[in-house]
């Protein structure tokens, strides 16, 4: 010993030679300086002479500066001195043998600053006596040097701090309770008790000799975790639950008073305080401690009916793995369970908990299966059905009973429950998880005593079973594809046939009359709508621009029918007026509502128009610049996709051409009209293209003549539009027109901000309706129409607001009901 | 000079809690309640007799101020008479729920007692409205100054809404006063919580001072049993209780056991007392637990779905119900009408509050199951169930201790409790904790010794000397623990500190060094020498050197 001597004799020779030697001439900068910085920097001072190297006098400067400055008069700084302490003990190494005197160190000092004023100081502490009892757990000499009692006094202290009146520190305390090991069994009992338990050893508790200090006597601990479970914020109660959990592998006695803590808390106001709870009974019941008594059970099956998912799925996880002491108590799970399973039907991995408890309890497990044997013996043919949740409850667990751990009893199951088992393989084996299902339904064959399938390789049936399901299923696929190919041929043959009659239709024009002619074309425009409700795409499109062609034919003919029989030089409107006004917006239709025309259809579609304007020149019977334009238009239209040389202009299209090229007035066009209705001849095509229809829909959400939208009689009102637009591309110009009685009132359809892509646009938009009638109610008739683009000659005057030319109308009239406010 | 307390009421009793501390020369009273089982002289505190012990002409003299700590009869009930009849015009002040709910309280009971014969010192109305108008209402934790000396400080305490605990401190002397609290939170309040203050004396309420309660949860469990098996069964379920706070705790705990339950059965509030009780409640969110300033933001926590109003006529209507009435002792009112219908049925089921005062129909009740109860010039059969509640908003003796050893002050004074188990309190007070503590009867007083703290500066080379002689020590201690491992004295840093105390006339008292002691008092240095020893410093000296020298040597050897 005399070595250290000299060396200690020196270090303080030095420290007080510095101390003079810096009196003198800094005395008034040392005098200004923080006593706190003043303490820190005696030890560093100190430190550098030494000649032993690594980091242990590091460390050992470090405990030394926190712990004075643990002792300051500034709560922010003693607070920050522990939290650093803690963090200079979460790097020792446990196992150093100065690791021990730093624990020992920093322990005293926590325990000095335990009553501090200060909050942040107190909850420093917890986390530092937290971090000294690990590393005092942790030491290998543990029980050699009888630490034992040490561990009980710091959970003592602990449990003081746990009836602090800051939450946090509250909070911190049991958290750090729960991590504690090696505390005796008696305080961990009086941990759950509030009244203090009379033992002889807990009133004489010392350490190191000397008595308990009075403050720091069990009473203050007594019953933390009953405080705990009740206190006002549930961060604490959730903490505390957590920790009655964990401290429950070290005690059985423990475990038992602990459950009824926990049990109670399942009336928590608070849904996480009430999973914690649950949680710590889970981790009880894996580490096998958990045995419900029979006061629990009203609880416990309350929990399995909970309105919450996650408690009834924690329930049952808790049942899998509980010990139940009593028969009785097993059948009330089961009953649970089963009442459970009925309530909510879809959650099927109640049967994975049945077969648990079963396999977790052979003897019960067998007694029930016996019962449900005789029940099912006595039961006649049709009263026992197998569909009923409790039945197939009760059979997964009889069947369990033979892989619990009782294997070397003879159970005695009869065999009529595996054989009922059978049709439930697929819940049985969802409940095993492990075991395969041919192994599985061989195993219930043979326990069912079924000899016959004892001969009989399972994989070979099983084999035959999956060959035919294949072929099956290739029979299947070929029966589709055949029907669906047959379809389509359908169609085209039903188009041929249909242009096959309306080209004999026109030719024996003259020999029937109108209504023979129009039942024909009902019937074949009917048989097209047939077709299309099962088309769409192309062929869709097709059968769709067909029946427009019908319509079109069927009104020349009528209107040939009218004008032989009526008188020339008729004056007003008449139903020939009006059917020739549908002969041209049904031409409109067929010439700018379909996109993909090809030659051979544009041809026919522009031969079309020149018949309705021929028949609108023999109505009016005298030259009409307007209508005379546009069969030259139509002419040279026609001369353009010829000039090509694919086709020729047909017999009808070039008399017409002559006509006109010959007599510029006109006359001879007029006067030739018979003649040159001979000459039209319709022409049936093969070649249909790649047709798209361009259309609309339109709608206004709640609005019937029920359920009218209310407006103020002569204020504008707007009207919600919800707009779904096919094959519309930015060069079109759509607008929306609204009309009430004479009154029409157009507006311009900005669909960019639609959603979606050039085949489907889809949007709402808000239109003002502005001239709103004076009258109590009215009906607004809206529908989206298309201008007509480049007709050549224009009509109308443009600057008033509307579409500048003709125009085609794309969707169905829709009818929006208004009422006024002052109705209600 | 001493902190002076003396027990006006609630001394060695339950009953017209009135505390008259003086502390400082300053005089305050804490509570000024009235006895419910009482309606002769001893209804109110002895007023007339302490003032003559004063010495002072009239109250508002002799006392600084009045604090209440709550609204419950036992502490407030006799202030109204005390400032309109007995005449004091002083500082009252309370928190501001119990100032809102107060006159309620008050108007109450006057109500009920109105009929009561020997009533003569009774208050009216108005007096109750003219003395509400002199309270100044304080919040938690708000430090009153009321006069240039004395400070006041409320702090939470539980038990009911706008209960508090009162900290008083006048120059060096502190001291706080519980009135009544709970360290057990209840759903609808939190637990009582106080900072660490230190305290001359604490004068507690020890109701429970020999109880230790069941936790919260199985108590809350056996009470919704006990309830629930009574209206199973078609019995009728009379809750007395107080109109405010044990009503709003119990009906909260019904209504959430009704709702998971699917229970049909009517619960019913008496009278609109308790229903126009809980607007204030409702205005007063911040005055209870987390759970209901939480949750309140998205559903009203007092609006019960299944709590409907009663009329009087229902009282004879068959089928169950629950019904709760004031007062909660069965002193008046209608609890007694309905105690006195429905107690002959065996189905029927009373529930008791925790503690009823002597005298009350309640505390009969509970002594014992008696077949038939006398009351004033009325017999009734008792043939009801009985279940005492297990939720007194008073702490229980363990918390009283936990509390005490929290605030450690240097003396306790027992209050508003038997004296039995006073003593036995004390006894465990003095034993474990370790500091002094008192039970007075009423009109009594104890004289607790204070603090004097004197006032002093240092000078800076003291500290800094302080400071220096810190590092040493520092420094020694690390060596024992690299060299020898575990010393005791590495526990303790604190250290006295050598100086000299300097105390003149007319200049405050001042520690410094002793080198400093000359220049302070301006005295020249004297040396006084001796001519025959002068060989011999000489040759001590020399002696020295070399011894230093034979050292420096050495450790330039190592």
């Amino acid at each position: 010993m005399g070595d250290p001597h000299p060396l200690s004799s020196a270090h303080l020779t030095a420290a007080a030679s510095s101390a003079r030697e810096h009196r003198g001439p800094t005395n008034e900068r040392l005098a200004a300086s923080d006593p706190s910085t003043s303490f820190a920097k005696r030890p560093r001072v100190a430190a550098e002479p030494s000649d032993s190297g690594g980091c242990v006098p590091c460390v050992e400067a470090d405990v030394r500066a926190l712990v004075s400055v643990s002792g300051g008069i500034y709560p922010l700084a003693r607070a920050g001195a522990l939290r650093g302490l803690t963090a200079v003990l979460e790097k020792v190494d446990t196992s150093s043998c100065v690791s021990a005197a730093i624990t020992d160190c920093c322990y005293k000092c926590a325990v000095e600053l335990m009553r501090d004023d200060d909050n942040g100081v107190r909850l420093a502490v917890v986390r530092l006596v937290d971090a000294c009892a690990r590393n005092i757990s942790a030491r290998l000499d543990f029980d050699a040097n009888g630490y034992g009692d040490l561990m009980d006094m710091i959970f003592l202290q602990l449990s003081s701090m746990a009836r602090d009146m800051c939450t946090q520190v509250r909070m911190e305390a049991f958290a750090a309770l729960g991590k504690m090991q090696r505390v005796s069994e008696g305080v961990l009992l009086q941990s759950l008790e509030k009244k203090v338990m009379k033992t002889d050893r807990m009133g004489v508790s010392i350490i190191n000799g000397q008595k308990l200090p009075p403050k720091l006597k069990i009473p203050c601990a007594a019953g933390i975790f009953s405080h705990g479970v009740e206190d006002e914020f549930y961060e604490v109660r959730r903490t505390a639950c957590k920790s009655l959990g964990a401290l429950a592998k070290f005690s059985t006695q423990y475990t038992e008073k602990a459950l009824d803590l926990l049990m109670d808390m399942m009336n928590d106001d608070t849904e996480a305080v009430r999973l914690q709870a649950l949680e710590a009974l889970f981790s009880m019941a894996t580490y096998g401690c958990l045995s419900v008594q029979e006061k629990h059970m009203h609880m416990f099956l309350g929990l399995l009916v909970d309105a919450n998912v996650l408690i009834r799925d924690a329930a049952r996880k808790i049942f899998g793995l509980v010990n139940m002491p009593k028969l009785q108590i097993f059948k009330s799970a089961v009953d649970g369970l089963v009442t459970s399973l009925e309530k909510y039907p879809e959650e099927e991995d109640i049967y994975g908990i049945m077969f648990s408890i079963g396999k977790n309890h052979g003897s019960f497990s067998a007694n029930i299966a016996k019962h449900l044997a005789k029940e099912i013996t006595m039961a006649s043919d049709g009263e026992l059905i197998l569909d009923k949740p409790r039945v197939k409850a009760l059979l997964i667990v009889s069947i369990s009973a033979p892989f619990s751990d009782d294997k070397h009893k003879q159970l005695g199951i009869p065999s009529i429950i595996f054989s009922y088992a059978i049709p439930l393989l697929e819940k049985i084996s969802c409940a095993l998880g492990e075991v395969d299902q041919d192994s599985l339904l061989s195993y219930l064959y043979h326990k069912g005593g079924m000899p016959f399938w004892e001969n009989r390789s399972v994989s070979a049936e099983f084999g035959e079973s999956e060959s035919c399901n294949v072929e099956t299923v290739k029979i299947g696929a070929h029966i589709e594809n055949t029907a669906k190919e047959a379809k389509c041929l359908d169609e085209v043959l039903v188009m041929k046939s249909i242009l096959e009659i309306v080209e004999g239709v026109w030719t024996m024009r003259m020999s029937c009359n109108v209504c023979e002619v129009r039942t024909i074309f009902r019937t074949c425009k009917e048989e097209l709508r047939l077709l299309a409700e099962n088309s769409s795409g192309s062929i869709g499109a097709l059968l769709s621009f067909l029946s427009e062609y019908l319509d079109a034919i069927l009104f020349i003919v009528e209107i040939w029918q009218l004008i032989q029989l009526d008188k020339p030089y008729t004056c007003g409107l008449t139903s020939l007026d009006i059917l020739l006004e549908r002969l041209d917006m049904s031409v409109r239709r067929m010439k700018y509502c379909y996109i993909g025309l090809n030659r051979v259809l544009e041809v026919q579609v522009l031969e079309l128009s020149l018949i309705a304007h021929l028949c609108r020149l023999s109505k009016i019977a005298v030259c009409s610049k307007v209508v005379l334009g546009k069969v030259l238009w139509v002419i040279n239209r026609l001369e353009d996709l010829c000039a090509d040389g694919s086709c020729e202009l047909s017999d009808f299209s070039g008399e017409i051409k002559k006509a006109c090229d010959t007599n510029r007035i006109g006359d001879n066009l007029i006067g030739n009209i018979n003649n040159l209705f001979q000459l039209f001849h319709l022409k049936p095509t093969t070649d249909f293209g790649m047709l798209k229809v361009i259309s609309a829909m339109l709608r206004v959400c709640d609005n019937d003549s029920e359920n009218p939208l209310q407006y103020i009689c002569g204020l504008p009102v707007g009207v919600s539009f919800k707009i779904s637009l096919w094959n519309i591309s930015g060069h079109h110009r759509l607008w929306l027109r609204m009309t009430i009685g004479e009154s029409v009132q157009h507006t311009f359809l900005e669909f960019s901000r639609f959603e979606g892509n050039d085949e489907v646009m889809s949007g709402s938009m808000v239109v003002p309706l502005y001239a709103t009638p004076k009258t109590c109610s009215f009906v607004l008739r809206v529908c989206l129409v298309m201008e007509c683009p480049s007709a050549g000659i224009s009509t109308h005057q443009g600057g008033h607001g509307g579409p500048s030319d003709c125009v085609v109308q794309l969707s169905d009239e829709l009818n929006v009901y208004f009422v006024s406010a002052s109705q209600w | 000079m001493a902190i002076e307390c003396l027990v006006l009421g609630a001394g060695q009793e339950v009953g017209k809690s009135c505390v008259v501390v003086t502390i400082g020369g300053k005089r305050v009273m804490f509570d000024c309640g009235m006895h419910m089982g009482y309606h002769d002289d001893r209804h109110y505190p002895d007023f007339a007799r302490a003032l003559a012990a004063w010495g002072a002409p009239d109250f508002t003299t002799a006392i600084s101020c009045v604090v209440i700590t709550h609204f419950h009869m036992d502490h407030i009930g006799a202030l109204p008479y005390f400032t309109e009849v007995c005449g004091y015009h002083g500082p009252i002040y309370m928190t501001y729920p119990t100032k809102a709910l107060a006159p309620f309280m008050l108007e109450d009971y006057r109500k009920v007692t109105m009929g009561q014969r020997g009533e003569e010192k009774q208050y009216s109305y108005e007096d109750i409205l003219r003395c509400m108008k002199k309270v100044t209402p304080m919040d938690l934790k708000q430090t009153v100054q009321v006069d240039k000396d004395l400070v006041i400080r409320a702090y939470y305490a539980g038990h009911v809404i706008g209960a508090a605990m009162i900290y008083a401190k006048v120059g060096d002397a502190a001291m706080v006063y519980t009135g009544d609290y709970n360290m057990t939170p209840d759903r609808h309040l939190g637990a009582a919580q106080i900072d660490r203050l230190k305290l001359d004396v604490l004068i507690t309420e020890s109701t429970y001072a020999k109880s230790i309660r069941d936790s919260k949860p199985a108590r809350e469990r056996e009470f919704l049993k006990a309830v629930h098996k009574c209206v199973s069964g078609g019995g009728k379920v009379l809750i007395p209780t107080f109109a405010l706070g044990r009503a709003q705790e119990l009906c909260m705990l019904l209504d959430d056991y009704w709702e998971r339950m699917g229970l049909k059965v009517p619960i019913y509030f008496s009278a609109g007392l308790t229903i126009q009780a809980n607007v204030y409640y409702k205005m007063l969110i911040g005055w209870t637990s987390q759970k209901i300033k939480d949750s309140h933001t998205v559903h009203n926590p007092f609006d019960f779905k299944h709590v409907c109003h009663f009329e009087r006529s229902f009282i004879n209507n068959p089928g169950p119900c629950v019904l709760f009435a004031t007062p909660g002792m069965i002193t008046g009112g209608f609890s007694l009408e309905a105690f006195k219908k429905w107690a002959p049925s065996e189905k029927n089921l009373v529930t008791l509050p925790g503690y009823c005062v002597s005298g009350t129909i309640g505390h009969k009740l509970m002594c014992g199951k008696p077949t038939r109860v006398d009351y004033e010039d009325t017999h009734i059969d008792v043939r009801c169930q009985i279940h005492q509640l297990a939720f007194s908003p008073h702490t229980d003796s363990k918390g009283i201790m936990d509390l005490t050893e929290f605030l450690s002050p240097k003396n306790v004074i027992l209050v508003h409790g038997e004296k039995p188990q006073m003593a036995f309190l004390k006894e465990r007070i003095e034993s474990e904790l370790g500091m002094p503590c008192y039970y007075p009867g009423n009109n009594e007083s104890v004289s607790i010794p204070t603090t004097q703290n004197l006032k002093m500066s240092a000078t800076e080379r003291f500290i800094t000397g302080c400071a220096v002689e810190q590092g040493k020590r520092s420094l020694h201690k690390r060596n024992l623990i690299y060299g020898t491992g575990l010393s005791e004295e590495i526990g303790s840093d604190e250290a006295a500190g050598e100086g000299v105390l300097l105390m003149q006339k007319h200049k405050s008292p001042k520690i410094l060094c002793e080198d400093e002691l000359l220049e302070v008092l301006g005295m020249g240095r004297h040396l006084v020498q001796f001519e025959p020893m002068v060989s011999r410093i000489v040759a001590a000296v020399e002696s020295e050197l070399q011894r230093a020298k034979a050292a420096d040597l050495d450790n330039d050897g190592k």
